[in-house]
């Protein structure tokens, strides 16, 4: 604009930097903590590695009286729990995010939206005491069962508490089921109207549109959002542990009481004394944190190619 | 419109910076001591805040006490941070070492830990140690087992699993537990062994004493153990014990002071399971607050170290009062004569404290 700045110009561009320099503070700050946290994970946790080295990966002994640490029952645990609940929830997520995306009218899907971030939003302990009052005892009842069915004597004998990886993965699956409905549900309303107006144009059902427009079309982001789901699944700490037992062996079957990392972490930490010890459950985070770190970079990988396309 | 907007967030920001640095500036010192910190151990803290409580009410003097667990309180006075720490179990050698500088236990109450289960019409079961420690190593898997019909004769227990409910966050709870399956049992000793988190050979783990009684009222069939104080509050039903000279002992307030009622060393840090004495309950165990001998130690003044003598000889007194209306067993008098004794050994750069 003009050659010469006036006074007001100036003082506009004082504020423009300033308001920068917070921003880029702001920015950096929080890169730094991230940093700063794997960092010191790393450090902190060395003791175990001097002590087991790359070992702690598949040791399955997790003794604290003899100080022998090894990560594979709750790394067995983690994955287990994370993928079974992402696998029961996937259709259920589908269905509902179709239903509201093509076959809901507003006064359906606006209340059903609005559940579903309820659901979402719910603290996760209210998930816990939900799991072990309602949902272990029908676990329970369901391994009695199963048990008689397959005529195996040690199931119906070693206990049927109800808790164990089942019942962990059921209870994640309801949980993570809000957050990977809604995120399906964001990536189908994207879906460009001329599309599905082209197939319905051309002749094609509800169905096929669905079937061949639209889902194809959110094929990646859905991959994306499920990865993500899969990302809190694994993470979630206070519900998992009150549902699934808390054993530090390694399961045998779904009906076995067994252990996260986040759990086990969340557990044993407080009272931790020795030093190996504590290293050895700060070591656990480190493995859940790059094993987090992984999944989301996944996500992220794929869901940019899902824009792209 | 724009611009108004960019200063406000502007000023947020900055304001937030202030307040952080703000609230780590440095507090002013006062010459006379008005507050105490400690740190520790969960299970006294219900007695603690109580004491505490009443402790400023007579002298003016604020304790602020975090139960963040022994291991937390342990790190604390190592790092000496706190004036005190609190601990369910003694220090290890290893921690001791660690700490750099000798330190003292003072006992203050008696805990105890009672087996809980959940049984069709809520029979008064009777164990003793070997069934006990035999039911937690996963040999003797069924109520109607002929270990358990022998020491409860009459009673028509049921062909039904027994499932172990045992903990699974680290507690002194379970120190006093596993220190009792060890004092009674060689092959637990062996094959477990005693400390705040243990590898179980057997059962199921929930997170506290309420996660262990939820578990425990959940599931028929059940075992579980529990403090005393929780089992008292939420009326769950417990088993009585043969102590070691072979009487079934009910667990109360009673009976767990009763097993520290015995001829105890003089630095008090000791596990008393399995006492001798007749009517002690045999898994009962002190709860423990952790001082350094010698209180010349980082800047501290001769004000704090009295203070912190005065309201550990108060606990050991007057405080005992509180411990029984909170279900926590008094100290008996040769434990209090022992402990005051150890309180005044204390020193301020190497002379006793006045």
């Amino acid at each position: 604009m003009a050659a010469q700045p006036s006074r007001s110009d100036r003082r506009e561009l004082v504020r423009e930097r300033a308001f920068t320099a917070a921003g880029v503070t702001a920015a950096v700050a929080l890169v730094t903590t991230i940093v700063l946290f794997l960092l010191e994970l790393f450090v902190t946790s060395r003791s175990s590695r001097a002590a087991f080295g790359w070992s702690f990966l598949w040791h399955s002994e997790w003794n604290p009286v003899t100080e022998k640490f090894g990560a594979l029952p709750m790394i067995v645990g983690t994955l287990v729990t994370g993928f079974g609940a992402l696998l029961i929830s996937t259709p259920f997520a589908l269905g509902i995010a179709i239903f509201l995306a093509d076959y809901a009218g507003k006064k359906v899907s606006e209340p059903v939206k609005y559940l579903i971030s309820l659901l979402g939003g719910l603290p996760s302990v209210i998930f816990g005491l939900w799991g072990l009052f309602v949902l272990v005892p029908l676990v329970s009842k369901f391994e009695v069962w199963f048990g008689k069915l397959v005529g195996s004597e040690a199931l119906v004998a070693s206990g049927t508490t109800g808790v164990g990886l089942l019942a962990a993965i059921l209870l994640l699956a309801i949980m993570i089921l809000p957050f990977s409905a809604s995120l399906i549900l964001e990536s189908l309303l994207v879906v460009p109207t001329e599309l599905k107006e082209g197939a319905l144009a051309l002749g094609a059902t509800k169905w096929d549109t669905i079937q061949n427009v639209e889902l194809p079309y959110v094929r990646k982001s859905t991959v994306g959002a499920l990865v993500l789901s899969l990302g809190r699944a694994l993470g979630e700490t206070m519900a998992v542990t009150m549902v699934i037992g808390n054993g530090m062996k390694m399961p045998r079957s779904l009906f076995d009481p067994a252990n996260t990392l986040a759990s086990a972490i969340a557990n044993q930490f407080l009272e931790a004394t020795s030093p190996v010890y504590i290293a050895s459950l700060i070591q656990l985070g480190l493995i859940l944190f790059v094993i987090s770190i992984i999944i989301n970079i996944a996500a992220r990988i794929i869901l940019r190619r899902g824009v792209q396309q | 419109m724009r611009n108004g907007r960019h200063v406000s967030i502007l000023c947020t920001m900055l304001t937030v910076v202030a307040l952080v640095t703000l609230g780590c500036g440095p507090q002013g010192d006062s010459t006379t001591v008005k507050e105490l910190s400690g740190a520790g151990a969960t299970f006294p803290y219900p007695l603690y805040s109580k004491m505490f409580d009443t402790y400023d009410g007579i002298t003016g003097v604020r304790v602020n006490y975090n139960s963040i667990g022994s291991g937390g309180g342990i790190k604390a006075l190592t790092d000496k941070t706190v004036d005190f720490g609190a601990s369910d179990a003694f220090l290890t050698d290893q921690e001791e070492v660690a700490m750099g500088a000798p330190v003292l236990h003072i006992p203050t109450c008696v805990g105890a830990v009672v087996l809980s289960y959940n049984l069709d019409g809520n029979p008064a079961l009777k164990l003793d140690g070997a069934v006990t420690a035999n039911i937690f190593l996963g040999k003797v898997t069924k109520w109607n087992d002929p270990s358990i019909a022998a020491l409860n004769p009459g009673l028509s227990l049921p062909d039904l699993a027994i499932t172990v409910v045992h903990r699974s966050d680290g507690s002194g709870t379970t120190s006093i537990f596993t220190s009792y399956l060890a004092a009674v049992s060689p092959s637990w000793k062996s094959t477990v062994g005693a400390g705040k988190s243990v590898s179980w050979p057997t059962g199921v783990g929930g997170k506290g004493n309420d996660g262990v009684a939820g578990m425990i009222s959940q599931t028929k069939g059940s075992l579980g153990y529990i403090e005393l104080v929780y089992a008292v509050q939420s009326s769950m039903p417990f088993a009585l014990l043969k102590n070691a000279s072979g009487t079934f002992v009910t667990p109360s307030l009673a009976s767990s002071a009763a097993a520290a009622a015995v001829t105890l060393p003089d630095d008090l840090r000791v596990m008393i399971v399995n006492s001798l004495g007749k009517d002690a309950y045999p898994i009962s165990a002190f709860t423990w607050i952790l001082v350094y001998k010698e209180q010349n130690y980082a800047n501290r003044t001769l004000a704090q170290a009295q203070a912190l003598k005065k309201l550990l000889t108060w606990m050991l007194t007057d405080g005992q009062a509180v411990n029984e209306a909170l279900s926590y067993s008094k100290l008996p008098a040769p434990a209090v004569t022992k402990a005051l004794a150890l309180v005044d050994s204390m020193t301020y750069g190497g002379t006793a404290i006045p």
